[in-house]
């Protein structure tokens, strides 16, 4: 949680002896995360000022001519319509040129100098608006007389303020003293207690406290206060309110405010005019209840909801919203103050079955989610009540403190050798006894036993390791040497697919395709964009966000696809040639299960193959990617992984029917390729011919052969080239499957040559010139040979495709 | 002719070889010496029938050494002048080798692959083994199992985008994209017994407003080792030699107090800022500190390693997590995170 501390605040319970960004650095590094120091943004032409003379503007009843002193005789005439100005006043004056903020938008300004009723007005007095400090734009801001005239303000005038992520493990560094404790044991230096008044033991007449469910509220007290004076806060109050980022209300408000930002424990202030029955209760919801609450909102409160009720009513949502009812109005003038604890993770739930969430809650809301102490409790009642004496008039009349099961002191025994055995430095028995007392823990030491007693603020401290960071965090972590490992190491274990997914990964890189990787969640509605029918979706219906944090990103994609034309069409915009892969888990439901992660492997090739760089075709011509290119890349890909792509043939749904194939074995659809059809590539401003394929990799590293290693061969090949004539509807799968049973063993590569149609062969046929290479692994093939298998071939293939050999 | 003539002949007849111009020079002279009708050494062995019987072998011989040394002679110039004849050809063959040459496409790893294979290898040579697990996981795992259970204030870090699965879902069995790779602790803790030594990679989700640091899909890596005596020292030491290995020596690196609920101590490792060295106090990179956060780490728990049913007066251990990203940027320069899945060729063909 971010909270802002006022350095001026903050120098109230603890001396700063070093410089602030010296302290910032120390509270970073040991302590709490400093987000930022901020300090007042004014310029150098924002000065103390004194009111010289105040005259009357001769054009205007309702303006005044200062003449303003800023140091060293320098005076400016400036026209101002306040009315609480005096002569000899200290007063902020902005030069011409100075940044302040605009009273009336309240934005940023840049000081320009103007005429007013024909009176040029050469800088200007601020008011407390204008300066940033707060609300006030009906005055100037009135300064203390000390001020040096002509002083740049923010040297005088201003807070410094430090920015500090609290951790959810310290609450107790929700307050300005938290902080402080740990300033004084990374500083050494005396940690002040705050002033507080001594709470009576008596209960008051006509305020009673009552806790019905003690789990979800462990401590309730109550003061209750007469005589309240409803009013501004002080000046001061307002200010560090302000600088700590909360709005002033009224004093009673404030104070409440004021006691959470420096203990950290929220208070609440009821008009007990309001409450029924004198009593305050904690419990849960009835059926159906409802409070219109602070925010004006009408509530009906869920059943488990912790509500403080009074004899009759709920009146507010415990430790998160207060009741509209209650609340303190301008003729207030007895106060029921409530100063409690609560289950956090009840105040979780509920602020989440509300809506409050985060930042949206109320501060008091996000500090009860934490483990507040409620040690804590007694002490925010007594400093309350106190400056509610001081600054609204109130008169204690008597508290009352339910604490049913106070929670038992923490003592945490263990061993000083638990610091070289956890941190693997010795931290000297004497300096962990100092550091441990700075944090204001009770110590006891015996031999190597150590009994350390925890603050009782802090709720984080259970066990030796708890210490061990106190300690190592206090020393410092820089006092750690840096040591690698010794020891014996562990046997890894084997990884073949990440292996094999890795050795695809290089191969497609090698081919040279560019890598992507895209979101894995996606636009469901893009899954209705890869058919161009209205039939199932090409891949199974996906997992869902149910709280995205945009609908692009709403689903986990069931198919890589979707990613890859998206990908494909951005790039398109500004180049003519793509040829990208994505390696990349699919999430397929289960049933009951996480979903299976299966690992997939998309391409995509669309425009120019080449030239390689846009324009260069002097040497490669133009080229466009086509449907064999994209073969060639699986087919490579096959073949350095040891792949062999079997199979049953299956249409490949949204892709081209006539120029794509899917392989399906066992029911699982292992690889497609082909041509995206047209009509989809359409939907995705993407080229007709664009070609994709898609393999199921956990399917192909099962298919992968073990290779058995051999030397090459002795004896020379023998090269024979035919020419095979077919009819036009003969596939090469065919004749090939037909050559090589025929062929046999000595076989040893079969190329196409060339696919030839014409005169010469006749119409609706088709000639494929194949080359065959014939080896013997165990003689040198003579021609007589060669021409028996070139017989046999020739026998099979009129046999079984009816070919003609020329 | 005696047997010094002879001799003279092969000299003289060498002189004339070594110097001819062409190949019709050369030409000449061996008809001139070996010519079957004309040739010198033809002249020659015709009177050797005319020699008494004692002479011939001795001349013989004689006439023999002249042809040879004429012939090896005759070939060395001949291999001489093909050569120049060669050489003078190539000479003309001039190609202007400044026109661009035949393209290679060029085909790239993403960034955070090469990233992650980095990460990879380095902690490979700190004795850690590459694992990987499931991005899409169960709330118990996430977070419970991680000392953080429902409804803890420590869940606001790791904002959740929670996954409903059209299947079904089971309230009391929520699951989530994991929101760091830490729950592979936990699975790996399950799976074996120390000593371990493990680096996870891998894609992670949080619910979270993206800017240029920051996304909502990510990838992290994580590091767990458990052994006997494994102390913070060691903790120290293992990211900094891997911080030395990715970054180089001159990199500073600073080692602080963080929070997390699965480890005590907890610390965090920053680098100085690549972008702006600690001299912008407006630096959109570091946000003005001048250090960026590379990665959280810690103790492991020892409520953790007892829910994994290790023995924690036995075993302890050290994990740490960072970003895959931070690494590249912080590596490369790379100006926004975002820029890593647009996936503009024009911008990944630079890694």
């Amino acid at each position: 949680m971010l909270i802002k501390v006022p350095v001026s605040w903050l120098r109230e319970y603890v001396e700063i002896p070093i410089s602030i960004d010296e302290l910032a650095l120390k509270l970073h590094m040991s302590s709490t995360e400093v987000k930022g120091v901020e300090r007042p943004w004014w310029g150098e032409k924002v000065r103390v000022g004194r009111i010289a003379k105040l005259a009357k503007h001769p054009n205007a009843d309702k303006l005044l001519l200062a003449t303003v002193d800023y140091g060293e005789g320098r005076t400016k005439t400036v026209v101002t319509g306040a009315t609480n100005l005096v002569e000899g006043a200290i007063v902020p004056y902005a030069d011409e040129g100075a940044e302040i903020i605009d009273g009336h938008t309240g934005e940023r300004t840049i000081l320009r100098g103007k005429p007013m009723r024909g009176i040029q007005s050469e800088g200007m007095v601020l008011s407390s608006k204008e300066l940033g400090l707060g609300e006030d734009h009906e005055g100037i801001r009135i300064l203390d007389r000390d001020l040096p005239v002509g002083a740049v303000l923010r040297e005088v005038l201003g807070e410094t303020i430090l920015a500090l992520e609290v951790q959810p493990n310290r609450p107790d560094c929700l307050g300005v003293v938290g902080i402080g404790r740990e300033v004084s044991a990374l500083l050494g230096t005396r940690l002040m207690e705050p002033a507080l008044d001594r709470l009576p033991e008596r209960a008051p007449k006509g305020l009673d406290v009552r806790i019905d469910d003690e789990v979800a509220c462990p401590r309730f007290a109550a003061a209750l206060l007469t005589g309240v004076h409803i009013g501004p806060s002080p000046t001061w109050m307002q200010e560090r309110l302000i600088a700590a980022g909360m709005r002033p209300i009224d004093n009673v408000v404030d104070i409440t405010n004021y006691v959470m930002l420096e203990l950290g424990q929220p208070l609440h202030a009821y008009d007990h005019r309001q409450l029924r029955d004198g009593v305050l209760v904690a419990r849960a919801a009835r059926r159906g209840e409802t409070i219109r609450t602070l925010d004006g909102i009408d509530r009906v409160l869920p059943e488990r909801t912790l509500v403080i009720a009074d004899g009759q009513r709920a009146l507010g949502i415990a430790g998160i919203l207060g009741g509209e009812d209650s609340e303190i109005r301008a003729d207030t003038t007895t106060v029921a103050l409530e100063c409690a604890s609560f289950e956090p993770r009840r105040i979780g739930r509920t602020t989440a079955d509300l809506n409050l969430h985060g930042s949206s809650g109320s501060a008091a809301a996000r500090r009860f989610a934490w483990e507040l102490s409620p040690e804590a409790v007694p002490l925010a009642l007594a400093r309350a009540c106190r400056l509610l004496r001081e600054h609204a008039g109130a008169q204690l009349e008597g508290v009352v403190d339910r604490y049913p099961q106070p929670r038992p002191r923490v003592n945490v025994r263990m061993h000083f050798s638990d610091m070289p055995r956890v941190l693997g430095i010795e931290v000297a028995p004497e300096e962990t006894l100092d550091i441990l007392r700075r944090l204001q823990f009770t110590v006891a030491a015996d031999g190597d036993t150590l009994i350390a007693t925890p603050p009782a603020v802090r709720t984080d401290i259970a066990i030796a390791e708890d210490i061990v960071e106190e300690v190592g965090r206090i020393a410092g972590y820089d006092r750690l040497p840096t040591r690698v490992p010794d020891g014996p190491l562990p046997l890894a274990e084997r990884h073949p697919f990440e292996d094999f997914r890795e050795r695809a990964r290089d191969a497609l890189v090698g081919f040279g395709l560019q890598e992507i990787v895209a979101y894995s969640l996606i636009d469901p509605a893009w899954l209705g964009m890869l058919k161009a029918d209205d039939g199932d979706c090409i891949a199974p219906e996906p997992l869902r966000v149910i709280n995205p944090t945009t609908v692009a990103q709403s689903a986990a994609r069931s198919t890589l696809r979707a990613s890859l034309l998206d990908t494909a069409r951005r790039n398109l915009r500004q180049r003519t040639s793509l040829a990208i892969f994505e390696i990349a888990p699919v999430y397929i439901p289960r049933r009951g299960d996480l979903p299976d992660e299966r690992t997939t492997i998309a391409i995509l090739l669309a425009g120019d193959a080449s030239p390689v760089k846009e324009g260069e075709t002097w040497l490669v011509g133009n080229r466009k990617w086509d449907v064999r290119d994209i073969h060639g890349i699986v087919q490579g890909l096959a073949d350095l992984l040891r792949v062999a792509t079997r199979g049953e043939e299956a249409p490949a749904p949204g892709m081209h029917p006539g120029r794509s194939l899917a392989l399906t074995d066992g029911g699982i659809t292992h690889l497609i390729w082909g041509q995206l059809d047209p009509r989809v590539a359409g939907m995705w401003e993407l080229p007709d011919e664009t070609f994709i394929a898609e393999i199921d990799l956990v399917s192909w590293h099962r298919a992968a052969q073990t290779v058995k290693i051999a030397p090459p061969p002795r004896y020379p090949a023998a090269r024979r080239d035919l020419a095979v004539v077919v009819s036009e509807t003969t596939r090469y799968a065919d004749v090939e499957a037909a050559i090589r049973s025929a062929a046999g063993r000595e076989l040893e590569s079969l190329g196409l040559l060339d696919v030839y149609r014409g005169a010469q062969i006749g119409e609706g046929r088709k000639s494929f010139a194949v080359r065959l290479v014939l080896r013997s692994p165990t003689t040198t093939l003579a021609d007589a040979d060669v021409d028996r298998v070139v017989r046999r071939i020739a026998g099979r293939l009129q046999h079984e495709v009816s070919a003609t050999i020329r | 002719m005696a047997g010094q003539d002879l001799k003279a002949l092969a000299d003289r007849a060498a002189t004339e070889i070594a110097a001819a111009a062409d190949e019709a020079a050369l030409e000449a002279s061996r008809v001139r010496y070996l010519g079957r009708k004309e040739g010198a050494l033809s002249e020659a062995t015709k009177k050797l029938a005319s020699l008494p019987p004692p002479e011939r072998p001795a001349y013989g011989a004689a006439v023999n050494d002249a042809k040879i040394r004429i012939e090896k002679a005759l070939e060395a110039r001949e291999a001489a002048l093909r050569d120049a004849a060669l050489a003078r050809e190539l000479g003309q063959e001039r190609e202007d080798l400044s026109l661009p040459p035949r393209r290679v496409r060029l085909g790239r790893l993403h960034p955070i692959s090469q990233t992650m294979r980095e990460v990879s290898r380095i902690f490979a040579t700190l004795g850690f083994e590459t694992v990987e697990g499931p991005e899409i996981e169960w709330d118990y795992y996430n977070f419970e199992a991680l000392n953080i259970p429902p409804g803890h204030p420590a869940r606001e870090k790791w904002q959740t985008l929670w996954i409903s699965n059209p299947l079904g879902d089971d309230p009391s069995r929520p699951i989530l994209g994991r929101t760091h790779t830490s729950p592979m602790q936990v699975r790996i803790m399950e799976e074996r017994r120390p000593p371990i030594r493990v680096v996870i990679p891998g894609r992670c989700y949080r619910y979270e407003a993206t800017d240029a640091i920051r996304e909502s899909i990510f990838f992290q890596y994580e590091g767990l080792a458990i052994d006997e005596k494994l102390t913070m020292a060691d903790l120290k030491g293992t990211l900094y030699a891997f911080a030395r290995q990715v970054f180089g020596s001159d990199r500073k690196i600073r080692f602080r107090v963080d929070y997390f609920p699965f480890t005590e101590p907890s610390a965090e490792i920053a680098f100085d800022c690549f972008a702006c060295e600690g001299k912008d106090p407006n630096c959109h990179v570091c946000g003005g500190d001048g250090w960026i956060e590379a990665a959280g780490c810690g103790m492991v728990h020892p409520d953790v390693l007892r829910r994994v049913g290790y023995d924690p007066t036995r075993y302890q251990g050290f994990a740490f997590g960072g970003g895959i990203e931070r690494i590249a940027m912080l590596k490369t320069g790379a100006p926004d995170i975002r820029l890593f899945y647009q996936n503009d060729i024009r911008y990944l063909e630079q890694f």
